[in-house]
């Protein structure tokens, strides 16, 4: 008898349960993929700018695959996030059903919609009776910032054209506040809340290779009756801002053995730029078209941009097609001049008195007045951008790429001394005897004398890009705050000259009596303008500052400042009362009622009273008495002196 | 006059199928290897800057593994078919598939010890040189086989003449 196979003659059963479990997990896979939604490709989206390819551009996702390391760093850049579309994990804010006081106007309103953010809000534009003024629900569509913080756009309706929230969402303090509050502005003055103002102004600067396209000029007309058809190459700023266009790069090095070639050689690739192979000038020009503060030669520049673009290219001259704003050089020329009669307090708003920059983002201008850059000879002794920063972090860096990207991403070892005493090392051999403080101290830090905390934006002081020494005189006949009393904040400007002429035999200039008698910080806090108390409050907070001149005495001149007239000097007051022993949780709301406001400094004057701080000190330039009293009447002098002229800082 | 003796034959079976169980044996290990760096997350292998080793290594061990088993496979089928025609050339066959399970993993590898960013080291030039031998082996042992299968077919076709 044959054997048969069980298979062989009888009937194919397919197996019913692996087919029923195939069947099963096909229809789930269809289900899954219909639940998504659907992905809109970008040259449909109708409502906001858009990214396209085009002009030699090729987008960093093209970038990805032959430089992946390069890309990696970039990606976790703010940088990249500058501008981002508004998605759920973009925006930062809770959007689910809140209700946001903290705007001028009625509350504003946000929702969610499934993946999309809507905002309910008071009409911006509206031109009636402000009793009338109607509300509006919008979509918000993007995003500018992500660091400090996220400022959101809505579609206006019309064609790309976007607008700005009336709210701000401020990062780290996981809030709300309004638009207007986040600059250095004087109380009523609002900034810019026009329809196309993402379009037309933002876009330069916080997009790689931007199109405003408006048909006709910006504000020529009602936006209603222009077209808007913004197109960028990439949202936020992406390889091609530093490097260039790179669809001929990418063509030429599809061959692999020219890849190889130039691996092998030493020779750049000359179908991109690398600009930190190019001269101290050029390559802080590819910095410096965005962190300087410029404008176009003339409007027909402006409409050729709006059409095509900025012309600037990395490698390029940037003053070819820019005007660089730098008052100690161009002063007095045409284009500044046409500058300062459209805004006559542009050059107050932006520079110090002598010129130099004092608002930050704006380092190339810092840059250019720094000794080290403008007075150098030698390309190899030329401090450039690149000397202290990297935009792509190298693998030797010890960092985390997150804590490179949080600070300012300062190349691996430059933020100590080394950034200066690779090229001063005869100060390197003898750092004390240099600085006149002990080594390892704050005072010895490059840094803190040469780069004080001189600028400002985002509700902080930045250090100065201007490499400068510490003088009294420019304090005294500038404003500026020098890094002495920076840091010395219980001392006086006369204690500081007389430091600077027995250390450097600086001559001491003319003091009057207030200079001599009262620390300089206190003369900056109660009659200094909105700009001075801004830098000297956030001071009062900086740890180093605060090691060497003590806390206890600062409450009442911080008490003072949370009752100023401006929103951000309120806010940088209260964030650095917080950081003084026993006043951590301040309730303090800086965009709260005035009598909330007034409420809380009087609550926290009582209580540094009723504490031992109070009687800590007995200085007589921290206007304290040999009682321990304080002077509030040589307080209230000082006050009454105080320079009330408006200042809107342009950051 | 005595007979001549035929040289021996290599023992192309025993060849095929110890090399291939031994190298399958290095690209276990390598696996494991991989394995563990991803279980330690050890950034030298899979850092972003590292993307490119990841890669060649990964195809490394992909292509080792796959490999030992294809000469474990060239063993049973020259076990299965020892009247290969003559003009098969398995020495050929076996030499270049050989070189081929040692050169493409051995490219990908030493291509992902040094690099340049997205591109691998210069060792990855060994893996065209050992895709061709791959390509050579294959198609002669496919071309082999097939020659051997022939005759199973003339005689279906006496069959049907009858």
């Amino acid at each position: 008898m044959t054997r048969r196979s069980p298979v062989v003659g009888s009937r194919f059963r397919p197996p019913v349960t692996a087919v029923a479990l195939l069947v099963g997990a096909a229809a789930l896979g269809v289900a899954a993929a219909l639940s998504l939604e659907p992905i809109v490709p970008e040259a449909n989206v109708e409502h906001r700018p858009i990214a396209v390819s085009e002009d030699e551009y090729v987008s960093s996702a093209t970038c990805r695959a032959c430089h992946p390391s390069q890309y990696a760093t970039w990606h976790r850049s703010f940088h990249r996030t500058m501008t981002q579309v508004a998605t759920p994990e973009s925006v930062r804010a809770d959007f689910d059903g809140v209700v946001v006081e903290a705007v001028h106007g009625r509350p504003m309103r946000l929702e969610r919609r499934g993946d999309e953010f809507w905002a309910e809000f008071d009409d911006p534009g509206w031109e009636g009776a402000p009793s009338d003024r109607p509300r509006i629900t919008r979509q918000v569509v993007m995003i500018t910032g992500s660091h400090h913080q996220n400022i959101y756009w809505y579609s206006t309706g019309h064609d790309r054209a976007l607008n700005v929230l009336p709210g701000v969402y401020l990062l780290e303090e996981e809030r709300w506040t309004p638009r207007n509050a986040v600059v250095l502005a004087p109380p009523g003055r609002g900034v810019a809340m026009l329809d196309g103002h993402w379009n037309a102004i933002c876009i330069d600067c916080h997009t790689t290779h931007g199109k405003t396209r408006f048909d006709t000029p910006f504000l020529s007309e009602p936006i209603r009756d222009q077209a808007v058809d913004t197109t960028v190459a990439e949202l936020g700023i992406a390889c091609e801002a530093c490097h260039g266009p790179a669809a001929a790069h990418v063509a030429a090095n599809r061959n692999p053995l020219r890849r190889y070639a130039l691996h092998a050689g030493a020779e750049a690739d000359p179908t991109i730029v690398e600009p930190t192979r190019l001269d101290p000038q050029r390559s802080s020009q590819v910095c410096g078209q965005c962190h300087s503060i410029w404008e176009f030669p003339d409007a027909a520049s402006e409409r050729a941009a709006s059409a095509a673009g900025l012309p600037y290219r990395p490698g390029d001259e940037l003053g070819a097609t820019r005007f660089v704003a730098q008052p100690r050089v161009n002063g007095r020329s045409e284009d500044m001049q046409a500058l300062i009669a459209a805004d006559p307090d542009f050059v107050r708003g932006s520079f110090w008195p002598d010129g130099l920059v004092r608002v930050s983002g704006r380092e190339y201008n810092g840059l250019l007045d720094s000794p080290c850059f403008a007075d150098a000879t030698e390309p190899e002794r030329t401090l450039s951008c690149f000397s202290c920063h990297t935009m792509h972090k190298t693998p030797e860096d010890p960092r985390a790429v997150a804590e490179w990207a949080d600070t300012h991403q300062v190349s691996a070892g430059m933020n100590g001394d080394a950034a200066c005493t690779g090229c001063h090392d005869p100060i390197a051999a003898d750092l004390p005897a240099h600085t006149n403080h002990a080594a390892e101290s704050a005072g010895s830090r490059c840094y803190n004398c040469h780069m004080p905390y001189t600028s400002y934006g985002l509700l902080q002081a930045i250090r100065s890009h201007t490499v400068t020494s510490p003088s009294v005189r420019e304090s005294v006949e500038i404003g500026r705050p020098n890094a002495c009393n920076l840091c010395h904040l219980d001392r006086t400007l006369a204690w500081s000259a007389d430091h600077l002429r027995r250390w450097y035999a600086q001559p001491a200039p003319r003091l009057d009596e207030d200079e001599s008698a009262v620390a300089a910080s206190i003369l900056w806090l109660l009659r200094g303008d909105a700009g001075q108390r801004a830098l000297t409050a956030w001071s009062y907070g900086w740890e180093p500052a605060q090691e060497v001149s003590g806390t206890s005495w600062m409450v009442p001149y911080l008490g003072e400042l949370l009752g100023d007239p401006y929103d951000a000097v309120r806010f940088i007051a209260a964030r650095s009362l917080r950081t003084v022993p026993g006043f951590e949780t301040l309730q303090y709301d800086f965009t709260g009622n005035r009598q909330d406001r007034i409420d809380a400094a009087v609550g926290a004057l009582r209580a540094w009273r009723n504490s031992a701080q109070a009687r800590a000190r007995r200085d007589p330039e921290l206007l304290f008495g040999i009682d321990g009293e304080l002077d509030t009447t040589a307080m209230r002098r000082l006050f009454d002196r105080r320079d009330t002229r408006p200042l809107f800082l342009r950051e | 006059m005595a007979a001549t003796s035929p040289a021996p034959r290599p023992d192309y079976v025993g060849r095929h199928l110890r090399f291939g169980w031994w190298s399958l044996f290095v690209f276990l290990l390598l696996g494991a290897t991989l394995e563990t760096l991803h279980g330690f997350k050890v950034g030298f292998y899979l850092d972003a800057s590292n993307e490119t080793r990841r890669l060649m290594w990964t195809l490394a061990h992909a292509h080792g593994a796959l490999l030992s088993v294809v000469n474990i496979g060239a063993g049973l089928s020259l076990r299965a078919l020892p009247d290969l025609p003559g003009d098969a050339r398995v020495p050929l066959i076996s030499t270049t598939l050989l070189v081929a399970t040692v050169l493409l993993p051995a490219g990908f590898f030493a291509g992902g010890v040094a690099f340049y960013s997205g591109d691998p080291g210069v060792g990855i030039a060994l893996v065209p040189v050992g895709a061709a031998c791959l390509a050579i082996a294959v198609f002669l042992l496919a071309r082999a086989v097939t020659a051997t299968s022939r005759p199973s077919n003339d005689r279906a076709e006496r069959r049907r003449r009858g």
